[in-house]
């Protein structure tokens, strides 16, 4: 079962699931990159957040993709953000991905997440059951059952489903690019964004687009350098477990660059995949209010994103400062201690959805 | 007075003082740096007796008006040769992360001390500072609000004047919990 995607509308399900999945990166690395102690680990935390901007490019990529058919990117979908652990595909098996401190267990997961890997035959697809509760990514959309074997085969998938239903399309005098161009996102309205960011219009450019995607995190068709010379961010986490530099011409797993240490010690421990309701409210009034008015602030900017991808692009422009707004507030959630749980750490809990929904109640509980 | 309990007359005290929420407190990172440098620039048995007097007030004021507690506080330790000038170090230090060297006059009448000079406690503790949040800025070469964002004007957050008096309840919950040790 190569042939995956065959309608327009699985395709759209596709690339909805694409931006999904480029978003759900975000919340873990951006995690591991705060919990940090500042001044210390400058490389780690280079790398990170490198990768982390990277992630933010690619959501936006597949915005473009989905925009470039006719499609409505909209990041205020119910289950947008997954509820951690989410499970991530990795072969014949699967992994949970997790909001945790920066730690070589985190970064084993990390490199997971990027690892380069196809199917070895021409099954993508593997079947799989879960919980109705848990968040799978990268399952087939319509068919949670149907998991892609990874990462990889999910975009081999789409580039095939783009393939295919343009071929068609042509072959009737059609196109499937029929999208606004207005609305698709170009590096005018992205400030320094981890790469170029060009309009899709055609079938040429969505391949570009896919390819940019897959190469930045896997790197280019087995090597460890994308088209643009930069490292692939699985070979960028590598380097942090392997505390030395890659060059130009390393091979995977050697690299022969300046060496340096990290100090995994110099990290706040945060109680992993916290949940709002494992803060007392009553007890501890500030730090839930804190956790709780983050979660919503983030909501919003879903809300905003989804209209900047909706034919208002200038609307990305503001995002920026809101981003480093995220910086400070989980910062300041993962400096706090967690009451309750000695030696461990508070931090965002990236609870969007239904919770925020409470919050007039919960506010109020924590004032009586 | 262990080091523990330290800690946590030191942020009882500090919020009251600060005017910012033992949260807000927190998320600088600094509370262990900060108790270090006074405790390393006055000694144990200095600051043990401005937490002491701290914790007394607040038991003998308590259920009373919170003006009572401040008049207190004023007289009895920012009032006092000994307690006022490393009280009004505190809140320097939570404002702008650096300990200033004491008065003359102080350590001539309670001591000279080789770490009672002034410094910034770390680079951290200079982006940490509290005047930036007071102020709705950012530290200057540091926590960069990202591009553009001068465009907009400053927000300022709402916690200045009464704000504080909010926190007396607070304040007495984790003092209780001290006296329970």
């Amino acid at each position: 079962m190569s042939d995956t995607i065959t309608t327009l509308h699985a395709l759209k399900e596709h690339l909805y699931a694409a931006m999904q999945l480029e978003h759900a990166t975000i919340p873990p690395y951006l995690t591991a990159l705060y919990s940090i102690k500042p001044g210390t680990n400058v490389d780690a935390v280079q790398v990170i957040r490198v990768v982390a901007v990277e992630e933010m490019l690619h959501l936006t990529v597949a915005a473009n993709l989905l925009n470039a058919i006719g499609g409505t990117p909209d990041l205020t979908r119910p289950g947008f953000v997954p509820s951690y652990p989410a499970h991530l595909p990795d072969g014949e098996t699967d992994f949970k991905v997790s909001l945790a401190s920066f730690s070589k267990e985190t970064l084993a997961i990390f490199k997971k997440i990027e690892r380069p890997r196809l199917a070895p035959g021409s099954q993508k697809l593997v079947k799989r059951l879960y919980r109705g509760s848990v968040s799978v990514l990268a399952s087939y959309p319509g068919a949670s059952d149907m998991q892609y074997y990874s990462i990889g085969d999910f975009y081999a998938a789409i580039e095939d489903g783009f393939d295919r239903l343009e071929k068609e399309a042509n072959a009737a005098g059609k196109t499937i690019f029929i999208g606004d161009r207005k609305r698709q996102v170009t590096s005018e309205y992205y400030y320094s964004g981890g790469g170029e960011l060009f309009p899709v219009i055609d079938i040429e450019s969505a391949r570009s687009a896919i390819r940019l995607v897959m190469e930045q995190g896997e790197g280019a068709g087995g090597g460890i350098y994308d088209h643009e010379r930069e490292l692939a961010h699985y070979y960028r986490f590598d380097e942090l477990d392997r505390e030395r530099y890659y060059q130009p011409e390393d091979r995977p797993g050697h690299p022969t660059g300046p060496t340096f240490s990290v100090d995994w010690q110099a990290v706040y421990p945060v109680k992993p995949d916290l949940k709002l309701s494992d803060i007392d409210g009553n007890k501890n009034p500030e730090l839930y209010e804190a956790a709780l008015s983050f979660n919503q602030t983030y909501a919003e900017f879903l809300g905003q994103l989804t209209l900047a991808f909706n034919g208002q692009p200038q609307l990305l422009l503001q995002a920026v400062p809101r981003m480093f707004e995220f910086r400070n507030l989980m910062g300041d959630l993962i400096r706090n201690p967690l009451p309750n749980h000695p030696g461990q750490y508070a931090m965002a809990t990236f609870e969007i959805g239904d919770k925020e929904l409470v919050r007039g109640v919960a506010i109020e509980e924590a004032q009586a | 007075m262990s080091t523990k309990d330290h800690s946590h007359h030191f942020l009882a005290f500090s919020t009251e003082v600060s005017a910012f929420a033992t949260f807000e407190l927190w998320a600088t990172g600094q509370v262990e740096a900060y108790l270090a440098t006074v405790t390393a620039a006055v000694g144990d048995e200095i600051l043990n007796e401005l937490l002491f007097t701290y914790e007394k007030i607040c038991l003998e004021t308590e259920g009373q008006p919170s003006s009572k507690r401040k008049a207190r506080l004023r007289r009895e330790i920012f009032g006092s040769e000994k307690l006022g000038p490393v009280a009004r170090n505190i809140i320097k230090l939570w404002y702008v992360g650096t300990w200033y060297e004491l008065p003359t006059a102080w350590f001539e009448a309670f001591g000279v001390r080789s770490k009672d000079v002034t410094f910034v406690v770390s680079p951290a503790a200079y982006a940490e500072g509290l005047m930036w949040k007071a102020i709705g800025a950012h530290p200057a070469g540091a926590k960069a609000p990202g591009y553009g964002s001068w465009a907009s004007p400053p927000r300022i957050p709402a916690f200045a004047g009464e704000h504080a008096n909010a926190q007396v309840k607070e304040v007495q919950v984790n003092r209780n919990e001290g006296l329970a040790k």
